[in-house]
């Protein structure tokens, strides 16, 4: 057959889960390698760290309360608050978010406003099935990015003695995944109830914006306080997991919240009218 | 058998003007059915009411026997669609395009895709990024056409593609037929729906205005003649032809509206030397007229 060369096998475009990952490959890579080298970069810079601890620690203590909020119960002379600092209060929550965001919002807003859904609907697949893949790789993407983290932190922090307890490590990194599955299932579900990307974007990402300042100022401002359990923030980083271990009730509310907004989205897409 | 489509009282609304109301007609299996309209007139809003895309204010579609709500993944499985507009997923080639769809599909016969796309001389190797507006048509067409279904829904088919290509998909349309399947096409030229469809249903602004056989529409049809004679012609020329009406003489050229056949006319000018003929297509608008005599304000 002269044209069998032309119509390819394509493994990654059996179903739509491998197509919407096979689509994010390169883009996957570029973050995966960003991460990986920041990680390297600021493992690199932990032996200095360590000496100067002390001034570090004390450079903390006249810090105003809001930003001892921020960056939680810090202590640089331990490798555990080092990577706290470092890692999990702004770069790796702020990285699977701005991931799951992206992705959740692609999701279904995406393709109908690039024109695309109306045929990948015209398959024989239900709506709510093309849904549960386009959810579960926005799972498999942010997962793959928090197990690139953990491996990146194990792999590269005993080169510069920066050892941490991995019960405690790994808690932290399931809470960082389940924060950025936070942030991504919101964009996806207004997305699909809306059909729009940027409002999708622009709800999720205000919402991460807001519940951030909700749960850094609540200590100290007293009427802010009580809305903290309203943050997922509060969920991610409160009793300091990283030391304590993981709060499972915590990492549920996190995971409830997600599949809530999933849910939302597979009864929305039934009822929507799509746009052409 | 029953109807490949049967539409009863299907009503979009929309709020604004845009939408279809109280439509209802049958499309029979194995007829090429044409749904001719002008942009903006409710055809793509029927299409997508047909595939389940948005769902009737009111009203039931029927699709291959099936509620187009209830039933959307088996008329899927037995429906080829061909959007109107919207695109195909930039970053594959249109081969990959073809793969995905055909997975998602459960697989189709790649001997078939492969004969459409050497058919329709598209090069399934390019990016769909890099090509043209044609070309992705031709890819759009292949996965309408690749799994053989029962019943071809085609927005706008034509849309896009050079005459060798159109001449190639009529080809396609005519094989359909043969094989017993049905076609429903929607289409803002007329020549293209006469050319190829048994039955023509014709729409304005949201409504049903007739659904007619090609041959009787032919039979009505109102056409503008131009004739330039060797000489000026008399102005009573073609005073006993039948369907003649607003003639206009004009030096050595006459015009004219024929409704039917122009056989009468044709013969009247055959008397004298004619240097030159022309047939206006009828656009839409003309066609409109022959149904309502006036400006179409009369309701379906």
């Amino acid at each position: 057959m002269a044209h069998e060369a032309t119509i390819p096998r394509g493994a990654m475009l059996r179903t739509v889960f491998s197509k919407t990952l096979r689509d994010q490959r390169k883009a996957l890579a570029w973050w995966a390698a960003g991460f990986a080298g920041a990680i390297l970069l600021y493992s690199s810079f932990w032996p200095s760290v360590r000496e100067n601890a002390e001034q570090f620690n004390e450079y903390l203590r006249k810090l105003p309360d809001f930003l001892k909020n921020l960056l939680g119960q810090i202590d640089y002379t331990t490798p555990e608050g080092y990577l706290q600092s470092e890692l999990f209060v702004f770069l790796a929550p702020t990285l699977l978010i701005v991931y799951g965001i992206g992705a959740g919002a692609r999701a279904v807003a995406g393709e109908e406003e690039a024109g695309s859904l109306d045929l990948l609907l015209s398959v024989p697949i239900r709506r709510r099935r093309v849904l549960v893949d386009k959810f579960a790789a926005m799972l498999g993407a942010i997962f793959l990015l928090t197990t690139v983290m953990w491996i990146s932190v194990v792999a590269f922090g005993p080169l510069f003695d920066l050892r941490v307890g991995l019960g405690g490590f790994t808690a932290m990194s399931l809470n960082t995944f389940l924060l950025g599955m936070v942030f991504g299932s919101l964009a996806l579900a207004v997305g699909t109830a809306t059909g729009r990307r940027s409002v999708a974007i622009g709800v999720a990402s205000g919402l991460a914006v807001a519940t951030f300042i909700v749960n850094t100022l609540g200590p100290s401002v007293d009427w802010l306080d009580p809305f903290r359990l309203l943050s997922p923030f509060y969920y991610y980083a409160d009793g300091n997991p990283i030391l304590n271990g993981l709060d499972p009730v915590h990492a549920l509310v996190l995971a409830g919240v997600s599949v809530a907004a999933f849910v939302y989205a597979l009864w929305a897409f039934e009822r929507r009218e799509l746009t052409a | 058998m029953s109807d490949a489509i049967a539409v009863e009282g299907l009503t979009k609304s929309y709020g604004s003007t845009r939408g279809v109301i109280d439509l209802t007609f049958s499309v029979g299996p194995g007829e090429v059915f044409g749904y001719l309209g002008p942009n903006g007139a409710g055809k793509t809003t029927t299409i997508r009411t047909l595939l389940d895309f948005i769902r009737p204010t009111r009203g039931t579609a029927t699709v291959l026997g099936r509620d187009s709500r209830r039933d959307s993944v088996e008329i899927h499985r037995r429906t080829g669609y061909l959007p109107g507009e919207g695109s195909l997923y930039e970053r594959l080639t249109g081969g990959e395009y073809l793969r995905y769809l055909a997975e998602l599909r459960g697989g189709v016969d790649w001997r078939v895709a492969a004969g459409l796309a050497e058919r329709l001389d598209c090069d399934l190797s390019v990016k769909i990024r890099g090509l043209s507006h044609g070309n992705r048509q031709k890819v759009a067409l292949i996965q309408a056409f690749m799994h053989r279904p029962e019943l071809l829904v085609l927005d706008e088919p034509t849309q896009g593609l050079d005459p060798l290509v159109q001449q190639e998909f009529h080809a396609m349309v005519e094989e359909v037929r043969r094989e017993g399947r049905t076609v429903f096409l929607s289409s803002h030229v007329m020549p293209e729906v006469e050319r190829l469809c048994d039955r023509i249903a014709i729409i304005r602004e949201g409504r049903l205005v007739a659904v007619e056989e090609v041959g009787d529409l032919r039979e009505r049809q109102v056409r503008m003649l131009e004739i330039r004679f060797a000489e000026p012609p008399r102005p009573d020329l073609f005073d006993g032809s039948p369907g003649v009406s607003d003639v206009a003489v004009n030096g050595d050229t006459i015009r004219i509206r024929v409704a039917g056949s122009i056989d009468g006319v044709v013969k009247a000018a055959a008397r004298f030397e004619v240097v030159d003929l022309m047939s206006h297509e009828p656009s839409l608008e003309d066609i409109f007229l022959t149904y309502y005599g006036k400006e179409g304000d009369r309701g379906a």
